[in-house]
Order: structure tokens, then C-alpha cells, then sequence
């Protein structure tokens, strides 16, 4: 399998304080990997370092490299990594732009496509049969939406932005446990049909049966990884991050 | 017939006010920012066509030898001020707004450097052109029609046809185009702009060419109806722009076009039954009533706290 995505050394500052101290990780093409940790550990650091978010927000790369498909993205502007490389990013809090429609929040993210009105419109119905939900809802303001309601057309959104690979961070946040599932199991769905995925939960258990492959996060460095059956099956694993 | 009269002047001077308060509103609708440079983007558009102006007539400006029939003169005009205009507001961003942006600052920052960055063009104008005024050459024959009484004169025609129609055309732009879609996103998510693959300088550029140019426009037309130039023309027009989008609700293009006639029919109404020296006072006196009865303006909502 070819490596989609490989993170070498990778040190980030926020101002004085560095957040991760030298971490490196890969995906592969057509994998589900996911990075757990503990809160602060520097797992949302990771997925905003990758996707260049424009400072002030984002944290400052000073040392390593981050490649896709090889190349370098760390002198590449946020909006082309995700309209050129076809990367997406769902992030935490889902982030939808509730001042929009149902159906406009979704239309904008087509906003840098360019391989025409048909593709678009089959990810439109994709979408749209995904999550029924969304279609009920389409002219509705999106910040009426119930939580899980939210997520899906934060989904979507990604989806509608033509993505091959997907970073997801919490997204089960804030969910009930049966939206969970449902999310996880569209997840799932969607990874079958060849998109990677990159996941960050805080729900230790639940991310390890649904991924390959995972990585423990601490404080800044990976402390773990392996497949999922040798992570649940790790004593310390279990210990520190999936209740025992 | 007075009354239809003033009915006329009132739509006259509410559509200038509606032009500039578009301006404000649009780029406060974009970046939550005022753009107090506002006013004085507009007497850089009356100054860029009087320039454009009597160089194409031969009376002035650049020597370039040009003897431009006044019609043709009009025609381009118009356009090369709109311009020449946005360039000057993308200008102002680049220079003043985006480095700010970069860096994270508060907005009470940015609102200072726009209040500078106004005081700046104003005193730059009075640098480099003198204290005297510039008179505005006429590019239209006036022509007055008598309706019953009512005397309507063509450009105090085009002045409200073309505050209706730019306003259409914005107001087209926000709801129904994907740029106006991710205008009104960073409103609301600068953050998420990019995720969706959109450049956000690229959106936030458009927005100042928008305002700019409609700025650009009142210029001209501007001009035309009171052909007197001074370098603080844009001062007090920009601020009673400024309230009309405001009491309009500001973010919102209907709200400055309601605004703004809104302030033209108070100025009018006051002059015809009270002495002219009332009309500011009377003018911002019921703007200030409004606001204390709804203070996110007419059609504005509250901003609601996100997460």
C-alpha cells in the first residue's frame, strides 16, 4: 500500500511552548489510523499543523516535515491543501457556518472544484443519501440543527469538498451514544469506498475498534502504536486510556 | 407639489447615502470590521474622477492632449473611476487592515488604523492638491422636466436608478453566488473558509473591490450634482453613511439601503418644516431613538455567542 500521508520529526511551537516534541506517524492509502491521547496531548495541534490553518491560529512548524503523496506541506496556503491535494478536515466543534442554509453550507464547499457539474451533483445525492436528514433539512438555517444533525452535515461538507483523504477530529463529541454508532458506522461505509481516514478521539475504545491502526499521543511525543488488536490487547494501553 | 418634490431630493440624497452605507456594510459583513476609511474612500473616488475627467477633456489633470467629446467622457469615466477606486480600497487593505490580520490583532486596533488611514487620505489629499477646491466639469447637459409642477432633472434620475440597481446587484451577489455564500461564511467562521478550500484573502479582496467601487460611484455621481471638491467632502457623508447602516443593521445590504433613504427622508422632512441649521441635529437625534428602540438596527439580528 502506498503512503498517503507521513509525518517525519514534527516539532510545533504555540508561541514559547512547544506542543509536540518531535512526532512521527504515517497513512496509508485506504487506512483508518487514530490518534488517541489524553486532553492537551497534542492531537488537535497535529491535524491543524497538517492542514496549515493561517495563523494566528495555527501552531508554528519548527522542525520536520509533514508530506502527501511525498510532497512538502508546509509552505502550502490552507485553502490548497484542501482544493488541490483533495485532503478535508472535520473539525472539532464541526465548525459549520450556522448563519448558512442546510444546502448552502454544502454548495460553498464545492466553492474550489473543478471536475465539473455531474461529479458534483452525484456528491450532492451521496450526501444527501448519507444523511436523509440533510435533505429534509436543506433550506433550514444549519445553526437549527440538533448536534448530531451538525455533524452529519459537517460530514457532508467535507464529502462535497471532494476529499480522498479525511481527518476527523472528536467527532463524536457531544453525540449521543446511538449517533455515535451510526456516525462511526457511515465512517466505516465511506472508508470501504477507498477514502482514508485519520481520526482523533478521546473515546480510546471506541476509535481502536473502529481504526487499523492507532497511535498513543502524550504530552507532545508517541508513546505507542500498532495495529488496534495490539493496542487493545497492551497492558499499558489499557491502563492509561481505556479504563483498564 | 412641494411635497413630491421633496420626495424626489430626498430619494436623491438617501441614494448616496445607501451607495457609501453599502460599503461599510458589506466589509463590516465580511470581517466584523468598520471601515471608517470609508468616507474618505469616497472623496478619493470624486477626486479620481475629476481627474479622469478633465484628462479626457484636455482641461487638465494629465497632458495627454486629449479632446473627448463630454458624452464619451462620461462613458469612461464611470467605469475607470470604479476602478481606479477599488485599487485604492484594496490598496488600504493590503496595507493596513491585512498585515493587522496576520498578526491576530484586537479589533479596536483596527478600527483605530481605519480612522488613521481615513485622516491619512484627507490630509494627503490637502498635501499634494493645496486648499483649494476643484470644480467639477459638467459631462451632461442638464435637462430639467416639468411635471406638474415637480422639477426632475435627469441626473437626480440616474442617481436614484442607480442606487436601486446597485443595490439589486449586491444584494444578487450575497444570496445567490457562491463568493457571496463565502462572504457571508467568515462572518461567521473565519476559521472554517479555508477548509472548504477557499482562499480567504482572495474573498475578503472582492469584498473591498465591491464597497470600493460603489464608493467610486457616489464619487462620481456625486460630483456631477455638486460640483465643488474639497478634501474633507467625505468626512461628515461618511459618517451619516455609516449611521444609516447602522440603522439599517449593519451586515445587512437591505438595511443600508433602507437606511440610507431612510436619512434622506428625516434631512428633507426636517428642512421643510424647520430652519436648515436643525436638520443634523434633528437627523441623528431620530437615528439615535431608533437605535435605542432596536439596537441591532432594522434588519439586524443579534449577534449570537458561538462555541
Amino acid at each position: 500500500m502506498n503512503t498517503l500521508l507521513e509525518v517525519k520529526n514534527l516539532k510545533v511551537r504555540y508561541g514559547n511552548i512547544e506542543a509536540l516534541h518531535g512526532i512521527s506517524f504515517d497513512v496509508k492509502e485506504g487506512e483508518i489510523v487514530t490518534l488517541i491521547g489524553a486532553n492537551g496531548a497534542g492531537k488537535s495541534t497535529t491535524l491543524m499543523s497538517i492542514c496549515r490553518l493561517p495563523p494566528p491560529e495555527a501552531p508554528r512548524v519548527t522542525e520536520g516535515d509533514i508530506l502527501y503523496k511525498g510532497q512538502s506541506l508546509l509552505n502550502m496556503p490552507p485553502h490548497k491543501v484542501v482544493s488541490d491535494l483533495d485532503m478535508a478536515l472535520v473539525p472539532e466543534g464541526r465548525r459549520i457556518f450556522g448563519n448558512l442554509t442546510v444546502e448552502e453550507n454544502l454548495k460553498l464547499a464545492t466553492y474550489a472544484r473543478t471536475d465539473g457539474h455531474e461529479h458534483i451533483a452525484q456528491d450532492y445525492e451521496r450526501v444527501y443519501q448519507l444523511f436523509p436528514r440533510l435533505a429534509e433539512r436543506r433550506k433550514q438555517r444549519s445553526e437549527s440543527l440538533s448536534g448530531g444533525e451538525q455533524q452529519m452535515l459537517a460530514l457532508g461538507r467535507a464529502i462535497m469538498t471532494k476529499c480522498s483523504f479525511l481527518m476527523l477530529d472528536e467527532p463524536s463529541m457531544g453525540l449521543a451514544p446511538l449517533l455515535m454508532y451510526d456516525m462511526f458506522r457511515t465512517l466505516k461505509e465511506l472508508n470501504q469506498g477507498g477514502l482514508t481516514i485519520l481520526l482523533i478521539e478521546q473515546n480510546a475504545n471506541l476509535a481502536l475498534r473502529f481504526a487499523h491502526r492507532g497511535y498513543v499521543l502524550d504530552t507532545g511525543e508517541i508513546v505507542a502504536h500498532g495495529t488496534s488488536e495490539e493496542l487493545l490487547a497492551d497492558p499499558e494501553v489499557k491502563k492509561a486510556y481505556l479504563g483498564g | 407639489m412641494e411635497i413630491f418634490q421633496n420626495i424626489l431630493n430626498a430619494l436623491q440624497f438617501g441614494s448616496f447615502y445607501a451607495l457609501i452605507a453599502l460599503g461599510y456594510t458589506l466589509v463590516y459583513g465580511v470581517l466584523r470590521l468598520i471601515n471608517f476609511a470609508h468616507g474618505d474612500i469616497f472623496m478619493v473616488g470624486a477626486y479620481l474622477a475629476y481627474f479622469v475627467a478633465v484628462t479626457l477633456l484636455g482641461i487638465g489633470g494629465l497632458n495627454l492632449g486629449l479632446h473627448v467629446d463630454p458624452a464619451l467622457a462620461l462613458a469612461i469615466t464611470v467605469p475607470a473611476t470604479m476602478i481606479l477606486t477599488a485599487l485604492v480600497g484594496v490598496t488600504l487593505e493590503r496595507t493596513a487592515y491585512r498585515p493587522l490580520r496576520r498578526k491576530g490583532a484586537d479589533r479596536l486596533y483596527v478600527v483605530i488604523t481605519a480612522l488613521m488611514a481615513g485622516l491619512v487620505l484627507e490630509n494627503g489629499n490637502l498635501a499634494l492638491l493645496g486648499a483649494s477646491r476643484k470644480r467639477f466639469p459638467d459631462l451632461i447637459d442638464k435637462v430639467i422636466w416639468n411635471l406638474g409642477g415637480v422639477s426632475v432633472t435627469n441626473l437626480k434620475v440616474v442617481v436614484i436608478v442607480a442606487a436601486i440597481a446597485v443595490f439589486l446587484m449586491l444584494q444578487f451577489i450575497v444570496t445567490r453566488t457562491k463568493i457571496g455564500m463565502a462572504m457571508r461564511g467568515i462572518s461567521y467562521d473565519k476559521f472554517a473558509i479555508p477548509l472548504m478550500g477557499i482562499p480567504l484573502d482572495t474573498i475578503i479582496v472582492v469584498t473591498f473591490v465591491l464597497g470600493s467601487a460603489m464608493a467610486g460611484l457616489a464619487g462620481i455621481l456625486f460630483a456631477m450634482s455638486y460640483p465643488i471638491l474639497e478634501p474633507y467632502m467625505g468626512a461628515l457623508i461618511g459618517w451619516k453613511a455609516f449611521i444609516a447602516a447602522v440603522v439599517g443593521g449593519i451586515g445587512d445590504i437591505r438595511g443600508a439601503i433602507v437606511g440610507g433613504f431612510m436619512l434622506g427622508f428625516i434631512e428633507i422632512g426636517v428642512v421643510a418644516v424647520f430652519p436648515s441649521t436643525l436638520r443634523d441635529l434633528f437627523a441623528f437625534s431620530v437615528l439615535l431613538i431608533i437605535l435605542w428602540l432596536r439596537p441591532t438596527g432594522i434588519y439586524g439580528v443579534a449577534q449570537t455567542t458561538k462555541i
